[in-house]
C-alpha cells in the first residue's frame, strides 16, 4: 500500500492550492483527479473578482495564470417589458477610466487552463498529480479517515486527507461527514460559449460584463430569486452565456428545467435588442455545457453549520459548502479555504495529531474570514424572489443595486478593510505586490503570455519600442516602495492594527458616503470622455514595458 | 475514442464510463423529478418508473442525485478518464 502525509481530492480551484503548500513545507503530497487533462470537467462562468486574487495564494498573485479578459464592471439591465423593450440600466459598479481596465474589479477566465496552470504549479513544488483517477470511498479506521480508495481499487493511505471534490461532495456525503444538500439551495446553470472576434468583443463589451433581470412571467431570465438572473461575460475572442434556476422552488416543487431553459433561452435572443442587433450577428455557437452550482447553502443556518471536517480529513471549496451566493463567485472562497486547510494541516501534522478536536482551528479560522463569511451570508440575490413577489420595481431596482451595483459596498466594505489590513499587518511587502500584479496580468492578456505548457510563452520583445524612461521611473518608484515597506515594516504593521477596530465602521461610513459617491461617479462620467486619450496612454506604457518592470520581486512569500 | 453530439458542441464523452448511476426501482415512485432536471435526456418513465435510456449525453452534474425525492438514485462518478469532458466550462 502507498502511504502519503497528504493525499488531495480533486485538482479543480482549490485542491492545488492545498497540494502545493502542503508539499513546499516538505510533506510528501499527492493530488488525485478523475478527469485526464485537469479541469477539463470543471464548468464555471466565471469571474474571478479582484479579492481572490489580492487575498488568495502568493503564487497566483505573484505570478502569471491564463486568464479571458480583466472586468472593469457590470452592466446591469434590469428588462421591464420586455415586448415594448422597456428597460433600464444599472451600471453604477464600474472602475472608471483612466484606472479600468489595468485596475480591474476581477478577471474572466475558462477553468481548463486556469486549474491546469495551478496543478502545474503545484507540481513544480513536488506535489505528486495523478489524473484519470476517481476516488470512490474514503478508507477509515475506526471512524477516522486514513486514506483513499480510487476506482483502480487501489488504496492509498494518507496521514491526512483534503478534499477538494467539489459542491456534489460525493465522497463526504457517503462517508457521512455532511448531508446531501437539498435541491432548493442549488442552482442548475445553462451555459453557452460563443466565438466572436476580438475586436468585436472589445467594441460591444469593452471589460463590462452584462447581466440581465426581468420579471417571471416574461420568461426571459430565471425566476427572481430562483436563480441567478443572467449573464453574459466578455472572453477573449468569445463571450459566455449563463442563465441558472435552482432545482426547486419554495414550496418544494422541481421545475421542468429542461422546457424552461430552450423557452428563456429562445425568448432572451429573440427578443433582447442588443442580443439580437450585436451578439447574433457576429456570434458562432461554440459549446453549450451545464452544471450545478451551490448558490443558497450559506443561507442556510443548518447547511452553513455542517461540518467541515472530521478525524483525518479537511473538506474545502465547494465540497465545504462555500460557494457564494451574492456574486455567486466559489473560487476566492475555495483559495482561502484550501490555503487555510494547508496552514492547518502542516500543523496538525507537525503536532502528530489529525484528530477533529485539533482540526477544528480550520473551521474557526474559515468562520472568522471576513470575506469568506460576507459572501457566503450576503442576502440580495436571495431578496430578489421578494421583489417578484410583490411585484415591485422599486424593491428590485434596490436589491440589483445592493448586489450587484455600488451600493454593494455598504455590505462588503466592512470585510475588505478587515482583509486589507490583516493581509498589510501580516505582511506590509504585499502592498507592492498588489500594485505589481495589475498592471501584469494587463500585460500577459495582452500578449498571451502565461507561464504553463499551454500558454504561448514570453512574447517576442521590441527592446527599441520600449518605453524606457518611464518604466525606469515606474521600476525605481515600485523598488523605492518595496524598501519603504521593508525598512518601515514595524510601523506599517502597527498602523494596520492600530485601525483594524475601526474596520467594522466601514459598512456604515460606506452607506453615509454612498450617496456622495454615486453623484461624483455620474459626474465623471460627464467628464470621462476627456480621460480616454490618458488611459490609451497607460494601456500603451504596460503593453510595451518590458515585462520585469512588474515581476514580483523575490520574496519569502506568505 | 470519444463521441459528440450536435446539441452539446465544444463536449466529448469519452468511451468506458459505463453505467454509473443507477435507479433503485423498488424505492422509485415515478415522480418524474429526475426527467425535468436531466437537461441531456438520461431519463424516461416507463411503467410508473424512471429508468434511465442512457447516459450517453450526461454532463455529470448530479441534478437527478438532488431532485430525487426518495432516494432512488444512487449516483458516483465514472472512472477516471472517462465521461464528458470540455476545454469551454
Ligand atoms: C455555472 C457556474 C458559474 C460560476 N461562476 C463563478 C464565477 O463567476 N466566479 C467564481 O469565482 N466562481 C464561480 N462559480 C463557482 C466556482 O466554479 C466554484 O466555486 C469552484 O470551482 C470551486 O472550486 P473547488 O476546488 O471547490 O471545486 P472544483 O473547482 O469543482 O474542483 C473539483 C475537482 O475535483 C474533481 N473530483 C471530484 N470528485 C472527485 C473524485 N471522487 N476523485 C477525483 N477527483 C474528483 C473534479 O473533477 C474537479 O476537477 C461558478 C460555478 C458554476 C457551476
Ligand atoms: S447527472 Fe445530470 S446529466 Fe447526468 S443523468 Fe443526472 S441530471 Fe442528467
Ligand atoms: S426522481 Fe427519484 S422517485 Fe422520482 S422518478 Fe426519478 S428516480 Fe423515481
Amino acid at each position: 500500500m502507498q502511504e502519503y502525509d497528504v493525499v488531495v481530492i480533486g485538482a479543480g480551484f482549490g485542491g492545488p492550492v492545498a497540494a502545493k503548500k502542503c508539499a513546499e513545507a516538505g510533506f510528501r503530497t499527492l493530488m488525485l483527479e478523475r478527469s485526464a487533462k485537469v479541469g477539463e470537467k470543471v464548468i464555471s462562468g466565471l469571474t474571478i473578482p479582484f479579492y481572490g486574487f489580492l487575498f488568495g495564494p502568493a503564487f497566483i498573485r505573484d505570478g502569471n495564470p491564463p486568464i479571458e479578459r480583466p472586468v472593469d464592471g457590470i452592466v446591469n439591465y434590469i428588462i421591464k417589458d420586455i415586448e415594448a423593450g422597456d428597460m433600464e440600466i444599472d451600471d453604477s459598479l464600474r472602475i472608471p477610466k483612466p484606472l479600468s481596465p489595468i485596475l480591474a474589479f476581477g478577471y474572466n477566465a475558462y477553468c481548463q487552463p486556469f486549474c491546469q496552470w495551478e496543478a502545474e504549479k503545484a507540481v513544480e513544488s513536488g506535489v505528486e498529480l495523478r489524473t484519470s483517477t476517481t476516488v470512490v470511498e474514503l478508507l477509515r479506521e475506526d471512524g477516522r479517515v486514513v486514506g483513499v480508495r480510487t476506482d483502480k481499487g487501489e488504496e492509498i493511505r494518507a496521514r491526512l486527507v483534503i478534499d477538494g471534490e467539489g459542491s456534489q461532495g460525493l465522497l463526504a456525503v457517503g462517508a457521512g461527514i455532511r448531508e446531501k444538500y437539498p435541491p432548493e439551495v442549488i442552482s442548475l446553470a445553462d451555459v453557452y460559449d460563443y466565438e466572436m472576434a476580438k475586436e468585436d468583443v472589445d467594441e460591444i463589451f469593452g471589460y463590462t460584463l452584462r447581466f440581465c433581470w426581468g420579471w417571471d412571467e416574461q420568461k426571459i431570465a430565471p425566476p427572481l430569486g430562483h436563480g441567478n438572473g443572467l449573464m453574459v461575460w466578455p472572453y477573449r475572442e468569445s463571450v459566455h452565456f449563463c442563465q441558472d434556476q435552482c432545482l426547486a422552488m419554495d414550496d418544494g416543487k422541481v421545475p421542468n428545467l429542461r422546457k424552461l431553459f430552450e423557452e428563456y433561452h429562445r425568448n432572451l435572443t429573440s427578443h433582447l435588442p442588443w442580443w439580437k442587433e450585436e451578439i447574433e450577428p457576429r456570434a458562432r455557437l461554440r459549446a453549450r455545457v451545464f452544471e450545478n452550482f451551490e448558490i443558497f447553502v450559506g443561507l442556510n443556518e443548518r447547511l452553513r453549520a455542517m461540518p467541515n471536517h472530521a478525524d483525518g480529513i479537511i473538506l474545502i471549496g465547494d465540497a465545504a459548502g462555500l460557494e457564494s451566493t451574492e456574486l455567486c463567485d466559489g473560487v476566492p472562497a475555495a483559495w482561502f479555504s484550501a490555503d487555510i486547510a494547508a496552514d492547518v494541516a502542516i500543523e496538525a501534522l507537525r503536532a502528530g495529531d489529525v484528530s477533529a478536536s485539533f482540526l477544528s482551528r480550520y473551521d474557526e479560522r474559515v468562520r472568522a474570514h471576513p470575506i469568506i463569511q460576507w459572501s457566503i451570508t450576503a442576502p440580495h440575490r436571495y431578496n430578489l424572489r421578494f421583489a417578484q413577489e410583490h411585484h415591485s420595481l422599486e424593491e428590485l431596482r434596490r436589491y440589483v443595486h445592493d448586489g450587484w451595483g455600488l451600493g454593494g459596498f455598504a455590505f462588503m466594505s466592512t470585510a475588505l478593510v478587515r482583509m486589507i489590513l490583516q493581509a498589510v499587518r501580516e505582511d506590509p511587502g504585499i502592498i507592492a505586490s498588489w500594485l505589481r500584479m495589475f498592471p501584469r496580468y494587463y500585460y500577459n492578456w495582452l500578449h498571451e503570455r502565461y507561464d504553463y505548457s499551454g500558454g504561448k510563452g514570453e512574447p517576442p520583445r521590441d527592446p527599441s519600442r520600449e518605453p524606457r524612461a518611464a518604466q525606469a521611473v515606474v521600476r525605481g518608484g515600485l523598488r523605492l516602495m518595496d524598501a519603504a515597506l521593508a525598512l518601515g515594516a514595524p510601523l506599517v504593521r502597527a498602523a494596520a492594527g492600530l485601525l483594524e477596530p475601526a474596520a467594522r465602521f466601514a459598512n456604515p461610513a460606506m452607506k453615509l458616503l454612498l450617496p456622495g459617491i454615486e453623484a461624483l461617479m455620474r459626474g465623471w462620467k460627464k467628464v470621462e470622455p476627456a480621460f480616454v486619450p490618458l488611459s490609451d496612454r497607460i494601456i500603451r506604457f504596460v503593453g510595451r514595458a518590458d515585462p520585469a518592470t512588474f515581476a514580483a520581486p523575490e520574496r519569502g512569500g506568505r | 475514442m470519444a463521441r459528440t453530439f450536435e446539441e452539446f458542441p465544444g463536449v466529448e464523452w469519452v468511451e468506458g464510463a459505463g453505467l454509473f448511476i443507477r435507479v433503485i426501482e423498488e424505492r422509485c415512485d415515478g415522480c418524474a423529478n429526475c426527467v425535468k432536471v436531466c437537461l441531456a435526456d438520461c431519463y424516461e418513465i416507463s411503467g410508473k418508473k424512471a429508468r434511465i435510456r442512457d447516459l450517453d449525453k450526461c454532463m455529470e452534474c448530479a441534478s437527478c442525485w438532488y431532485v430525487c425525492p426518495r432516494d432512488a438514485i444512487e449516483f458516483s462518478w465514472p472512472p477516471g478518464g472517462t465521461g464528458f469532458r470540455t476545454d469551454w466550462g
